[in-house]
């Protein structure tokens, strides 16, 4: 195919040539025969005009003194013009005088007449010429020329240029012919051979070929060059493509597998936790009961120091017993959680407040919010979050009443964004990171009950529905907590 | 011969089946239309009349002057007038003065003379002699002797007599004999053009 398409390309560079050698022959050739027509038109009329001359001079004698025999005589001379038909002298009047005729009985015509203030005159009419000339003699008109001329010589001439033409034309197209398939070596070849390299590149995707340089320096040697550096820059780029293909490659398994080791040891943790904590569960209660039992049983019995230990000692364990529930309850977000369905929020705004009814009546709090979506969700962990938030909320107010506002709205990326407003302490912005970490508190035990996981098990919440949280506060000026989560699930 | 053939189809009538042959109204028109036009034809070429012998020769006298070439010292006067003069009876009556009406030669404008004694002829260019001179020409040529006068006359054997131009009637036409050694001897130069019209340059007297 590539043969074929440069074989063309050959034909048309051949075509091209024989059409502008032969194109410009044949002008010149017509613009040369059209210059020498007219040129040997001019010459047949200023030859006939001449004969007419001394035919008229010579007949002057004749015509004044009525001899139309010596006229005759006279025109009888242009027998040695083969081109001149006939010639005929008129007298003044316009009668015919004297007549010559290559053919016999030939007549004179009637006598056409001259235009006004011109001498001579001639018409070229079916391949003869005609000139027409008024004799003057002594500045008066003492009669008329008539010279009826062929037009053998044009013809003849033109006959000859046809000839002369047409193998000049043959001869030039066969040279133009020999040259341009010389030319063509230097031109086509080199084309022919590029559209060949293109055409591997493109169909293999090997760019490591070049096309073979043409040794001369025109255009298309640096065509060829500039391909070259073309394929050169390719190669170089196609490696570097593929090396950094390879090596993002290897990157994302490497992550994927990472990944993979995390997850696996993070649940790994958490049921690890999780068991320990249910199983730290039982022999804990028996520390609790017995130190719980032992402190009234033996109350006032031993001494002072030992009831002081016993309290420190029951106090200790109901604690822990504290931090394993709360331990307990992060770890079931993860294992214990149920499936994701569609969950009006309100509704589980409504619950959570049901179930810190106490806490906000007992604080004077109010609660407000806007109308609420219906989102993708684990409806009683949703109600977990409201909870948490909003009781961290009253829990930590200020010296106003509490205040909560909760609203949600649509962010771009197709997520619900749960704001929840309180008016209470505030958090400095340093502590941003740290009030989401497990047992993380910011006030000592004496100030605000708790475990410090609350919030830790929100955030854990809004991770596990492939949402995000977080705060923005202002020491004594509120917190607002926002929490996304994707509209679909 | 124009006339002849026009001629042919009605002398053809009676032979051939062309159209001619048959004599109905429109044929008629169209011969009676051909002869009137033929008629007018004729009489159109009619119209100008064939100019007398004497006319035809009172150009001649003129034409002359355009093929002879005087002495210096006959052209030399630039106010005289080219003087063509009639000596004897002349036969021209008003035809040679309307053939020179407004004419010149060299420039000089033509006059025509009568004259009634040969020594009044030594300021002519051209002399006509009247054949009624016939008797005294002798007389007449030998007063003419050192001059370069043109001498012309129609009298038979002039030139043999010592003229110079005679003219002479051929069948229909004038035409001329010339004794060149005569003019010659008067410092004339007849052109060739001249003599080639001529129908005889003698060159003996």
């Amino acid at each position: 195919m590539l043969r074929v398409r440069g074989h063309s390309i050959t034909k048309k560079l051949t075509r091209m040539n024989m059409l502008v050698s032969g194109a410009a022959l044949l002008l010149a050739c017509l613009a040369f025969v059209a210059y020498d027509v007219l040129a040997i038109r001019q010459a047949i009329v200023h030859n006939l005009s001449i004969q007419a001359q001394i035919a008229g001079s010579n007949s002057v004698s004749a015509l004044l003194f009525n001899d139309p025999h010596d006229a005759e005589k006279t025109l009888s001379a242009l027998k040695a013009a083969p081109n001149i038909l006939s010639a005929h002298i008129y007298t003044t009047g316009g009668l015919p005088f004297a007549t010559y005729s290559r053919e016999r009985g030939g007549k004179a015509p009637t006598l056409p007449a001259i235009p006004a203030g011109q001498t001579e005159a001639h018409w070229f009419k079916d391949g003869q010429i005609v000139l027409v000339r008024s004799i003057i003699f002594q500045a008066k008109p003492t009669g008329s020329v008539y010279i009826q001329s062929d037009l053998r010589e044009i013809n003849d001439r033109l006959k000859r240029y046809a000839g002369i033409a047409a193998i000049v034309l043959l001869t030039s197209l066969l040279a133009a012919l020999l040259v341009s398939s010389i030319f063509q070596r230097a031109v086509a070849e080199p084309i022919t051979h590029l559209a060949g390299i293109a055409g591997v590149v493109s169909r293999d995707k090997d760019y490591s070929v070049r096309a073979t340089p043409t040794g001369s320096r025109d255009e298309l040697a640096t065509l060829i060059e500039t391909f070259n550096e073309m394929l050169a820059q390719i190669q170089e780029r196609d490696g570097a493509l593929q090396k950094a293909h390879h090596e993002l490659k290897q990157r994302v398994q490497e992550l994927a597998r990472r990944a993979q080791e995390l997850a696996r040891s993070n649940a790994e943790l958490e049921q690890f936790a999780y068991v320990a904590s249910h199983d730290l569960q039982e022999p804990l209660r028996m520390v609790a009961s017995y130190t719980q039992l032992l402190g009234q049983r033996y109350k006032g019995r031993l001494d002072s120091d030992a009831d002081e230990f016993i309290a420190y000692a029951v106090d200790g364990a109901h604690r822990m017993q504290l931090l394993i529930g709360d331990l307990l309850a992060y770890c079931r977000v993860g294992t214990t959680g149920k499936e994701l369905c569609e969950t009006s929020s309100e509704a589980a705004l409504e619950q959570a407040l049901l179930n810190l009814q106490g806490a906000i009546q007992e604080s004077s709090g109010v609660v407000t919010h806007d109308p609420l979506p219906t989102v993708v969700a684990d409806g009683s962990q949703l109600v977990q979050l409201f909870q948490n938030v909003v009781g961290n909320a009253i829990k930590y107010r200020s010296a106003e009443l509490p205040r909560v506002h909760v609203s949600a709205k649509k962010n771009g990326g197709n997520e619900w964004i749960f704001s929840m407003r309180d008016n209470g302490l505030g958090i400095e912005p340093k502590y941003f990171g740290k009030i989401f970490v497990m047992f993380q508190r910011l006030h000592g035990r004496e100030e605000f009950s708790g475990t410090g996981i609350g919030l830790t098990v929100c955030k854990k919440i809004a991770e596990r529905h492939g949402g995000r949280m977080w705060v923005e506060s202002e020491p004594g000026k509120g917190s607002t907590f926002y929490v996304a989560l994707p509209e679909r699930g | 011969m124009t006339h002849f053939r026009a001629r042919g189809p009605f002398q053809c009538a009676p032979k051939g089946r062309t159209a001619w042959s048959r004599s109905g109204p429109l044929s008629q028109f169209m011969a009676v239309f051909l002869a009137w036009s033929l008629i007018g034809v004729s009489s159109l070429l009619a119209q100008q009349p064939k100019p007398t012998a004497y006319e035809v020769k009172a150009a001649y006298l003129y034409n002359f002057g355009k093929f002879v070439e005087w002495p210096a010292k006959v052209t030399a006067g630039n106010n005289e007038p080219f003087t063509i003069c009639v000596l004897g009876k002349d036969p021209f009556g008003a035809s040679l003065d309307a053939t020179i009406a407004g004419e010149a030669i060299d420039g000089k404008s033509v006059l025509a003379k009568r004259i009634s004694k040969p020594q009044e002829a030594l300021n002519c260019r051209v002399l006509f002699i009247s054949s009624s001179e016939d008797a005294q020409l002798k007389e007449i040529l030998a007063t003419l002797e050192k001059t370069s006068v043109l001498t012309v006359s129609d009298m038979s054997q002039f030139t043999r007599r010592g003229g110079m131009i005679q003219f002479v009637d051929d069948a229909n036409r004038v035409r001329f004999e010339v004794n060149l050694t005569i003019a010659e001897r008067a410092g004339l130069t007849l052109s060739s053009q001249l003599l080639k019209v001529a129908i005889s340059a003698r060159r003996n007297s």
